[in-house]
């Protein structure tokens, strides 16, 4: 265990931890941009210096390994100071269009420019990348919101492992590019959107929410992904009853914040009008079945060729379908044994679904030919 | 009669004809059939006289330059033909061994140069023959420790230009537990007008490869880096051939003149980047991303190259090594001052009447190096001020030539050592532009990882622009003095840290200069120039 005072309050840590994340986690408020707690430190955004007894510059916090008997000050008059100076460089290279931002209200430099009181900047304001990409379903990048924080180039390579953007170019021009500014569709991007979660203003943003809302409009509902066994935890953000757009939750059990391209993006089918909300019944066995006084004959080309007709169907009320499946099951049973009939359940379901599904194909229908997609 | 004829044919003197001389006097010697051995060396420094050619006879020099192809036959004729035939007295640099008729090379003391302009950068056997890899039969007779010991003692700092005691340096490595260690050389000479390491390269790659060698000796280091700069080719294929002879010899590679100790040498080519001679970043090349600085600590000691104990040696602190080696601590300590031990090599260059490569003892006052060595202002101008360290450094104003050239002395003035870039500037030149110029660079060469680097040197340049353009505002000099403040204390890296050097200097000592032009508005000028007066 390590003592530590900052700003004169003594507090414990654990051997290896950085400072800025003790800090946090005692409730002293250290200002930073570049910071996440899933990430390695790269100290890009000056903002969480603080000063530490016997050092003769001030320290970056989220770098610094916590020592027995540190004394820090995060509050300085001259390191106020110097965070409004950089908030005021941000600002200089940044619109403050907040008004109009869909970032407006979940922008971290809107935060602080809030708290350092900077409605403009002092200097010459002057973008240096106004760069707007739109090459992807997904999300849009518009690099003048841009304030070079790297999250997403570090969550990309360190989280993701995709590596497909990084720092290009140098100086003032500096900016976030896939390798030779292709389109993200041709680079290594897997389109999974965690450097949209992470981005700290409106650089990064999903293309569903552009223009649909304002984030404190929006209530936020947690729940599983319903797309694969992992069972990450995923926030919609909604308005009325609409998705606007989905994201991790930094406390999200097996998932921590993140989420892969279809757990943030593909969310569509909830409200789309394709979408299945009744079991259908195709009309040769209803007619056979006496659901109908129409017969019926399959077409010569597979039904399933194209888009399923749903004029092909009759709906029935789901104690009707399953009544059916039993029973055509059972005559299957009846007819040829247990064998042959087989079980394919799917990676979508929970775990808890899939044991049950097995149990039901093993003592139920009384085979063992179940499988799962997971293993194909 | 033994007769050696030395023809310059560093990249400075190819820069200045030296090939076409060399082809003349090679044509020369052949039609004459001569008997005389034709060398091709490094620089001898004197960047103002090249193309330079040496002409010894049975012991006796005469340095010649520049020679011009159309001055080869009378030069010749003189030495080897008929007599006089109109050679100029003007052509002649110097006829003494000693140079002390030529106050350039004469007044120098010279160690990491003390061979480039007199052997052959490709032959290793020249090498051999002054003493070459003497010094690192010796360091092997003795314990590791010892050398780290000796070169602690000898007072030599890091010559990149922060001055860290490269003993202790070595120490922290020595000691680092993991394995392996590396060792690099930082080669990647980026300050504009500065050529210290390529000369140093370009003349005597031995020397370096043999300061590595022993430094390795010393820190237990198995692997060697020369990251070099990529727009140096001459320097870069020197030391390549340098690393081929050196293995072919025994001293690189394993099991190195039977001592067991294992090292060898890889030369890694920088891609341009001004920002790749900072440490971190230096690392991040060679390892293959981009040259970007990060967070120190860890320092690379601790985890440096691919998160294994590292050390990195500028170019001069390596070669300075063989000479402390072969002639003790003692003595290299005793060319300097009390803290700093050794010489110091300087690209003199700008309004100087002798421009090229020098190098004297730490404690020389400036006046002595640009007065007596480099002749004074050029073009009977009066000097101004002295810009040492390059876009990290500072200018130094021409009443302050008395301080003499030692880490400390130097900082106090608000100006760095630096690597040894030494600009000298006269009464035409506008201070605003110098800084201007400098931080433009700085600005140019940010990595752009953090915002005071990457923005604030932009805002800073904008006001200087503004300054310049004769458009400055009242509260310019103010808010570029705030903007000195947060970029120096704020940025990541050196990089940023030290660009408001320029700036702070130039207004620290001229700040007439600024207030002049702050020309917008005259009510407010005068505002300020009474306070300034105050």
């Amino acid at each position: 265990m390590i003592t530590l005072t900052i700003n004169g309050k003594t507090i414990h840590a654990n051997p290896g931890e950085k400072v800025l994340d003790v800090a946090l986690r005692h409730g002293i408020d250290i200002p930073h941009l570049c910071h996440h707690k899933d990430l390695l430190p790269s100290g890009s955004c000056r903002m969480c210096l603080v000063q530490v007894e016997g050092a003769a510059k001030p320290q970056t916090s989220c770098g610094m390994t916590v020592q027995d008997g540190m004394v820090i000050e995060t509050d300085t008059e001259d390191i106020e100071a110097m965070r409004r100076d950089l908030i005021d460089l941000f600002v200089s290279d940044h619109p403050l269009t907040c008004v109009t931002c869909d970032k407006n209200g979940s922008c971290n430099l809107q935060d602080y420019a809030y708290r350092y009181n900077i409605s403009e900047t002092s200097f010459d304001f002057e973008l240096s990348r106004p760069k707007y990409y739109d090459d992807n379903p997904f999300y849009i990048r518009d690099y003048q919101y841009c304030i070079m924080c790297g999250k997403c180039v570090r969550v990309c390579d360190e989280v993701v492992g995709a590596n497909a953007i990084d720092f290009s170019q140098r100086g003032f021009e500096t900016i976030i590019s896939t390798p030779f500014d292709v389109p993200l569709a041709e680079s290594a991007c897997v389109f999974c959107g965690n450097c949209v979660q992470i981005c700290p203003t409106a650089a990064l943003l999903p293309r569903s929410k552009i223009g649909k809302g304002r984030e404190w409009e929006m209530s936020r509902k947690q729940t599983i992904c319903g797309y694969c066994g992992v069972g990450c935890t995923v926030e919609y953000a909604l308005k009325g009853d609409k998705i606007i757009y989905a994201q991790g939750t930094p406390d999200g059990t097996v998932n921590g914040e993140f989420l892969c391209v279809k757990g943030r993006f593909g969310w569509d089918f909830v409200t789309s009008p394709d979408r299945l909300t009744t079991p259908l019944v195709r009309k040769d066995l209803a007619y056979e079945l006496g659901l109908t006084d129409e017969p019926w004959e399959m077409p010569q080309t597979p039904v399933f060729k194209g888009k399923p007709k749903l004029s092909n169907y009759i709906p029935v009320s789901w104690e009707q379908a399953i009544d059916i499946t039993a029973t055509k099951l059972a005559d299957v049973v009846k007819q040829h044994g247990s064998d042959a009939v087989g079980g394919l359940t799917s990676a979508r379901c929970t775990n808890e679904e899939n044991y049950l599904f097995q149990k039901f194909m093993r003592a139920g229908v009384g085979t063992n030919s179940v499988d799962h997609c997971a293993r194909l | 009669m033994k007769a050696i004829i030395r023809i310059g044919m560093s990249t400075s003197d190819i820069a200045a004809g030296a090939e076409d001389t060399f082809r003349a006097i090679e044509s020369a010697v052949r039609h004459r059939q001569l008997d005389v051995t034709l060398k091709r060396t490094g620089s001898l420094g004197a960047s103002h006289r090249e193309p330079v050619v040496d002409i010894e006879i049975d012991g006796q020099s005469t340095l010649y330059g520049p020679v011009t192809p159309e001055r080869v036959t009378p030069m010749l004729d003189q030495h080897f033909g008929a007599g006089e035939r109109g050679v100029s007295d003007d052509w002649v640099i110097s006829r003494k061994n000693d140079r002390s008729d030529y106050p350039f090379l004469g007044k120098q003391y010279k160690v990491t140069t003390k061979l480039c302009g007199i052997i052959d950068p490709f032959s290793l056997e020249d090498y051999l023959a002054h003493d070459g890899y003497q010094a690192l039969k010796q360091a092997l007779k003795m314990p590791p420790e010892a050398v780290v010991q000796t070169v602690k003692d000898s007072k030599l700092r890091g010559r990149g230009g922060a001055g860290f005691p490269t003993g202790i340096k070595w120490e922290l490595l020595r000691k680092a537990p993991k394995h392996p260690k590396f060792l690099i050389c930082n080669a990647d000479e980026g300050d504009p007008g500065a050529f210290m390491d390529r000369a140093t390269i370009e003349g005597d790659p031995h020397k370096l490869l043999e300061g590595m060698i022993i430094a390795a000796y010393a820190t237990g280091a198995s692997q060697g880096y020369i990251y070099a700069r990529a727009e140096y080719p001459l320097a870069v294929n020197i030391l390549r051939n340098a690393i081929a002879q050196a293995r072919e010899y025994g001293v690189l590679g394993e099991n190195i003149l039977g001592s067991g100790l294992n090292f060898d040498v890889t030369i890694k080519e920088g891609a341009g980047a001004f920002v790749c001679g900072e440490e971190t970043a230096l690392m991040h090349s060679i390892e293959g991303k981009r040259g970007m600085p990060s967070m120190r600590p860890p320092y690379p000691a601790q985890s440096g190259l691919w998160g294994y104990p590292s050390n990195i040696n500028n170019v001069e602190t390596l070669t300075s090594i063989s000479s402390i080696i072969l002639n003790g601590a003692d003595w290299y300590a005793g060319l300097g001052t009390a803290k700093s031990g050794g010489t110091k090599a300087f690209a003199l260059a700008g309004a100087i009447q002798r421009s090229g490569l020098v190098e004297v003892p730490i404690g020389t006052p400036l006046k002595e190096l640009i007065y007596d060595i480099g002749g004074g202002c050029a073009n009977g101008r009066e000097l101004k001020a002295v810009q040492m360290g390059g876009p990290s450094g500072g200018c130094i104003p021409a009443r302050m030539l008395d301080t003499i050239i030692d880490y400390d002395e130097i900082s106090a003035t608000g100006a760095i050592m630096g690597s040894g870039g030494m600009i000298v500037l006269d009464d035409t030149v506008s201070m605003v532009n110098i800084a201007h110029y400098f931080l433009s660079f700085t600005q140019d060469e940010s990595c752009g990882k953090c915002v005071p680097c990457r923005v604030g040197t932009r805002q800073m340049l904008n006001i200087l622009q503004r300054l310049l353009d004769g458009r400055g505002r009242i509260d310019d000099i103010e808010k570029l003095r705030r903007l000195c403040y947060t970029v120096g204390k704020s940025s990541l890296c050196g990089l940023g840290q030290t660009a408001p050097n320029p700036v702070l200097t130039t207004l620290r000592y001229f700040e007439d200069e600024y207030l002049a032009a702050v020309t917008n508005d005259v009510q407010g000028q005068t505002k300020l120039v009474a306070e300034a007066s105050v």
